[in-house]
């Protein structure tokens, strides 16, 4: 079937550990292949950038939260719009994109692969619903478990098989691919508006703690040999002080050994939980002690949550910090609590660089990903749109490779941030390869992607291409920061599964990715203790029948499924 | 047979738990669901074939599916303006076609909700929505407030199943956990069986919720001794009670949102209900009509960035109510064709817009007679959604389940009529 | 200086959207070039030279070109969108959002400005003769400021929402307003010398001059006895006191 053949791409594919080669990549039947026949397309990079098609792991792309994003904000709507054309449906919005512009977007930026950081399983279909409607990227989700009634009742009985049965129902009910954990514990809590203060603080009504929800899942996530870890959204986020937390659930997981090789536990936007200080007076950044644990520690990895200045729209299932957050900039506030599960907020807001809160935000993500020292261990992400749209990847990736961006950017930002975090002092200027890490190869590997042909492209991996319109070799990054924002901005080429869909940085075609999921099983006398447990809450509890409630086939168009459990 | 576990098509409460026995591919029983629900999905007298009139006042007759559809597609290929209106009792998947169809002729894409809770999206815009899924104020409202609405009347199980006598979690005692307060004009059937009526004058509910928000603040002093018919003590105490609670909830319906000030009540009563989180938990929540109208504003937001009153005349959507909703162009008289297919403009629109739908060429996609077949030029009825046909609807929650389909039948779906029509629209424009 | 008249050919019924009516895009242009402007009736672009008959005398930047529109524009949308400067002259009714965006120069409407007239203005004048619609000098929905600067003066009455979340800029209706003036409002000064119901709700910031008739007061307002503004003597209410607003309301 259909060939190419990219001639002359000067390729950083990390995970086959191949930094800036010039070198021909071949494709056949959207694979990677060894070589091709004369009659292929020819492409020809002409020693242009080429990394394996951006892999994204952490962001908010669909389902009830993006939607009341939406539904609240036509005032982002209104932005980015583009009128139809003969290839592409209309665009709409910036912080909360429609579907359309959701996969154009992250396609124009060489993209091929997002998950959706949170699916709530009672409102799994809809995420669904918008993920056959998003245009080219492959797709999974995380699925949410933290603040669940049929998790927290096994762990109180101290019945961790039962845990285990549960997360494996949960994934194939919500046809998610790994186990969500957000504010453990809170989200039950804020059902009566409360919060829980810290790991050890039980949660209301259920008599279990924060650190016993991690660690039971982390456990639970094991025994079924997930090939994702679980992936952690840390108690007290958003709150001066907070860092002691954040270290402190760093070391609930250090002495588990994860089935597959890849990291016992991955938490997620760690900016927005590495603060020190009392209150906002004194606020500053951990963003070095969270650092320096990192390069102590291999059971872990993160992603950084990087700011970008202005405007965002948070959403996050971590209820109270979403009403702190609406409450104190007096901002639009939707929350959404689902039952028996977990809380939800969406918040739009603005980031600006006088106010030095912000400032030392935007100087914490930087700080992860420059004073840890292994690339692998820090995504590069913005949890996407809560530190900001994630259009603008490639202004957060022009900062970590030129100190004189950022030293352009600093000029603009209040004074007071300088005082109250190490950013000024760092002169460390990332390279394409570790680029490459911290937005492909990293991202698959921590997913457990790798061997479905993600965020590499070795022999066998899917044909999922980004060129860029930049020669390493003749462009000094640390310089010509703006070159590498444009350049990553609008891809010469994507290419999706062998397919070129975006030229230029205009789509090209719009083939509908995949969605992955995970069909994992428990023993069969922990399913059935689950089961009776869950049939009970269905009859008492819950407001739909459990006949009604599981996502079903016909939402799933395209479905990867990947099996696992133990018996 | 007995199908179980079956999805309601009428109201926004979505319930699922009906039985419904079917024999001989007709459904001869429906258990569980409240008479109007029970009613939809017996169904009535069905519209049989596709029907044509050039005039109005003509006789119909009957045509082939085709020949409608080949007509309709001529219609929408000649309107610089044409309305396709209702959505809201179809399924998800064929608004999703909709949406299509509306970018390819340029037209307004717009719900039933711009005549029931249109407002209510216009009050999101403005201060948000604390809410939650129905289960969660089932197990956890111990304080319900009904405002503006009578679900006695209009969602008849919604009392058992989700707000007043459901047993939950935290309020196992059903009805004995709540404190049940109805505001309304006058005493409903509602306010009959709640523990507290408050009769607010109409048009006032504006006043009387900043006079709530006032006293929540504690700043009971600026209030005057009567607002909106209330006495200021009366004010001053519900307000205490809301603080009280360990759970609150607002259900609000067509009382605020069609009244006078509209959306700012909407905008004002969510405002109260945030303020009152600083106390307590809070939540408000909207009680949607029609059974998908919840589904044509998600799917509408996701495709476009908007719930309703979609203008998609240049290209990249606009959304403006109070300029691109029906009642606002009809009653300009520009639109120059309208497309109602599940909905009934015929029976919700007010009479300046009938007069002039009655002038321009209307086309009808739905199975049963109504007040839009009577102004209509060209009716294609198709098969009854959640009855005859699968597929996805959200409850007023928007919590997404799938529809069952109960019963065949021989005509096409709506989704399938759709698809015919823009790909006829297609090929009169000689577009690929 | 550059005159350029417009005389629309039809009475249109469905709205034309013509924004590319702005001193800014007829600056230097001749009238086949403004004629090959399109505006779009519905779904349908359509040039200018097919609504208008079009006449232009002289060149000249944008500050000195001024458009006269002499004819019923009822359903004519958008005119001055966004403009910077120059002027406009309406001998007529005009329809929705017109001067909406303006940054400078000045529009003057002789007859009705329908609804959304300077919405989200941020410099400039609009002067209405007439009556006009709802939502003068308002915002658009979700954004939190609608005018942030310039002047609107509405000679006749308007409808509802007038100056919503007004964050600058000032607004004087000689006549009547409907209801909620100034809602939601974080600056700005507002000027109704007719009457009108519930002004003020939800401000925190700004100035409300009422000078005739309010027919219903918001019960969230602190009465702080009589100040005198401009020579006249008001009753002065600061609030709105549940968003801890310092507004400013003046009641004859």
């Amino acid at each position: 079937m259909s060939e190419l053949l990219i001639k002359n791409a000067v390729v950083y594919d990390p995970i086959n550990k191949v930094n800036g080669e010039k070198m021909d990549i071949a494709v056949k039947d959207g694979k990677i292949v060894d070589s091709i026949g004369n009659g292929a397309d020819v492409i020809d990079a002409a020693g242009r950038l080429v990394y394996p098609g951006g892999v994204d792991a952490h962001t908010h792309i669909a389902g009830s939260k993006v939607n009341i994003g939406r539904i609240m904000r036509p005032d982002d709507s209104r932005l980015n719009n583009k009128p139809r054309t003969k290839i592409t449906r209309p665009y709409t919005g910036y912080t909360v994109p429609n579907v359309y512009a959701m996969g154009y977007g992250y396609a124009e930026m060489g993209y091929t692969t997002a998950f959706e950081a949170a699916i709530p399983i009672m409102k799994a279909r809809h995420t669904h619903e918008e993920f056959e409607e998003i245009p080219i990227i492959d797709k999974g989700g995380l699925t949410l478990f933290s603040s669940n009634w049929m998790v927290m009742d096994a762990i109180r009985e101290d019945d961790l098989d039962r845990v285990a049965a549960y997360v494996a129902w949960g994934l194939e009910a919500s046809r998610g691919w790994g186990v969500k954990i957000v504010n453990p514990g809170g989200g039950e809590a804020w059902g009566f508006g409360k919060n829980v203060a810290g790991l050890d603080d039980p949660v209301p009504n259920f008599e279990v703690t924060p650190r016993q929800i991690i660690r039971y899942l982390a456990e639970a996530n094991e025994k079924l040999n997930l090939p994702h870890s679980i992936h952690l959204h840390c108690n007290n986020l958003g709150k001066p002080g907070n860092y002691t937390t954040t270290l402190e659930t760093f070391d609930i997981c250090k002495d588990i050994k994860p089935k597959r090789d890849r990291q016992a536990v991955h938490l997620t936007h760690i900016q927005f939980n590495a603060w020190g200080g009392n209150h906002w007076g004194d606020m500053e950044s951990k963003g070095d002690v969270i650092a320096k644990y990192m390069n102590k520690n291999d059971h872990l990895t993160i992603d950084m949550g990087q700011l970008v200045f202005g405007s965002a729209t948070t959403m996050t299932a971590d209820g109270p910090v979403q009403y702190a957050n609406a409450k104190l900039l007096k901002a639009r506030w939707a929350n959404g609590d689902v039952e028996l599960e977990d809380a939800s907020g969406v918040t739009p807001l603005s980031y600006h660089p006088e106010s030095y809160i912000h400032g030392i935000m935007w100087a914490i993500g930087l700080e992860l990903a420059l004073l840890t020292e292994d690339p692998w261990k820090v995504l590069m992400t913005t949890d996407h749109p809560n530190g900001g749209p994630y259009v603008n990847y490639p202004d957060v990736v022009a900062l970590l490779m030129s100190k004189k961006k950022r030293e352009e950017a600093m000029a603009k930002i209040a004074d007071l941030t300088f005082e109250r975090t190490s950013i000024a002092t760092i002169d460390r200027e990332l390279d394409w390869y570790d680029i490459a890490i911290k937005t492909r190869a990293a991202h698959s590997k921590i997913l457990g992607m790798v061997e479905y042909g993600k965020g590499h492209l070795g022999v066998g991996a899917d044909a999922d291409i980004a060129i860029y319109d930049l020669k390493p070799d003749e462009t000094d990054a640390t310089v010509e920061h703006e070159k590498v924002k444009a350049a990553l901005r609008k891809a010469a080429y994507t290419i999706k599964g062998g397919e070129i869909v975006v030229k230029d940085g205009e789509i090209t075609a719009t083939p509908m990715g995949r969605t992955y999921w995970v069909k994992s099983t428990a023993p069969s006398d922990a399913h059935d203790r689950m089961m009776a447990d869950l049939k009970l809450k269905f009859k008492n509890y819950y407001s739909v029948n459990f006949a009604n409630y599981m996502v079903q086939d016909e939402y799933v168009h395209n479905p990867v499924i990947e099996e696992c459990g133990y018996a | 047979m007995i199908i179980k576990d079956v999805i309601c098509p009428f109201c926004g409460c979505l319930c699922d738990d009906l039985a419904v026995e079917v024999e001989n591919n007709k459904v001869i029983d429906v258990k569980h669901a409240c008479k109007i629900g029970a009613a939809k999905i017996r169904g009535h007298n069905r519209i049989e074939a596709p029907m044509m009139r050039e005039s109005k006042t003509d006789e119909f007759r009957e045509v082939s599916y085709d020949e409608a559809i080949n007509e309709a597609a001529k219609i929408f290929v000649n309107s610089k303006r044409p309305l396709m209106y209702g959505w809201a009792s179809g399924l998800c998947e064929m608004m999703k076609k909709g949406v299509l169809l509306a970018e390819e002729v340029g037209g307004i894409l717009d719900n039933t909700a711009s005549v029931c809770h249109g407002p209510s999206a216009l009050g999101v815009q403005e201060k948000g929505i604390p809410t939650g899924t129905l289960g969660q104020f089932a197990n956890r409202a111990d304080v319900v407030i009904f405002w503006g609405c009578n679900p006695v009347q209009a969602h008849p199980r919604h009392m058992s199943r989700y707000s007043v006598f459901a047993k939950g979690f935290f309020t196992n005692r059903g009805r004995k956990d709540r404190k049940i307060v109805v505001v309304d004009v006058r005493k409903t059937d509602t306010a009959e069986m709640a523990d507290e009526y408050v009769q607010v004058n109409p048009g006032e509910d504006y006043k009387l919720l900043a006079a709530f928000r006032a006293a929540v603040a504690d700043k009971a002093d600026v209030i005057p001794d009567t607002v909106a018919g209330v006495s200021k003590e009366k004010i001053v105490e519900l307000a205490a009670a809301m603080k009280g609670a360990k759970y609150g909830i607002v259900y609000f319906g067509m009382g605020v949102t069609q009244t006078r000030c509209k959306y700012k009540n909407i905008d004002i009563a969510v405002s109260l209900t945030t303020d009152l989180n600083a106390y307590t938990k809070f939540s408000i929540i909207p009680m949607r009509g029609h059974y998908n109208v919840t589904g044509a504003g998600q799917v509408f937001a996701w495709e476009t960035g908007y719930v309703n009153g979609i203008d998609m005349s240049r290209g990249a959507p606009y959304y403006n109510p109070g300029e691109t909703c029906s009642n606002d162009m009809l009653m300009r008289e520009e639109l120059d064709s309208a497309f109602v297919i599940g909905g009934d403009a015929g029976a919700h629109f007010p009479a300046q817009s009938i007069a002039q739908m009655a002038k321009i060429p209307v086309i009808q996609v739905d199975p049963f007679h109504n007040p839009t077949t009577e102004m209509a030029n060209i009716v294609i009825p198709v098969k009854v959604s959640g009855v005859e046909l699968a597929g996805t609807a959200y409850r007023m929650d928007s919590v997404c389940l799938r529809m069952r389909k109960l019963v065949d039948v021989d005509f096409p779906s709506d989704e399938e009529v759709l698809d015919k029509i823009l790909a006829k629209v297609k090929e009169i424009k000689g577009v690929s | 200086m550059q005159t350029v008249t417009l005389v629309p050919k039809e009475q249109f019924k469905i709205s034309i959207e013509a924004e590319t009516i702005t001193p800014d895009n007829f600056a230097g242009k001749s009238a086949q070039d403004i004629g090959a402007m399109i505006a779009y009736e519905g779904n349908t672009p359509r040039p200018l030279s097919e609504l208008f008959d079009i006449t232009v005398d002289g060149s000249a930047d944008a500050a000195d070109v001024k458009i006269e529109i002499n004819g019923n524009v009822a359903r004519v949308k958008r005119i001055g969108e966004a403009m910077s400067a120059g002027e406009i002259v309406i001998n007529g009714d005009v329809d929705m959002r017109c001067g909406a965006l303006m940054r400078g120069g000045s529009i003057t409407i002789t007859g009705y400005a329908d609804s959304w007239v300077g919405r989200e203005m941020r410099g400039g004048e609009i002067t209405v003769k007439g009556n006009a619609g709802f939502y003068v000098g308002a915002g658009y929905r979700g954004e939190p400021c609608g005018m942030t600067g310039g002047k609107i003066t509405v000679f006749g009455n308007v409808l509802d929402y007038v100056g919503e979340h007004l964050c600058g800029g000032e607004i004087i209706i000689k006549g009547n307003a409907g209801i909620l003036p100034g809602i939601s409002n974080k600056g700005g000064t507002i000027i109704i010398e007719g009457d009108t119901a519930m002004p003020g709700s939800e401000m925190t910031k700004g100035t409300i001059i009422v000078k005739g008739t309010v027919t219903e007061m918001m019960p969230v307002y602190q009465n702080e006895g009589t100040e005198t503004v401009d020579g006249v003597e008001y009753t002065k209410y600061v609030g709105d006191v549940t968003v801890d607003g310092a507004g400013e309301l003046f009641v004859k």
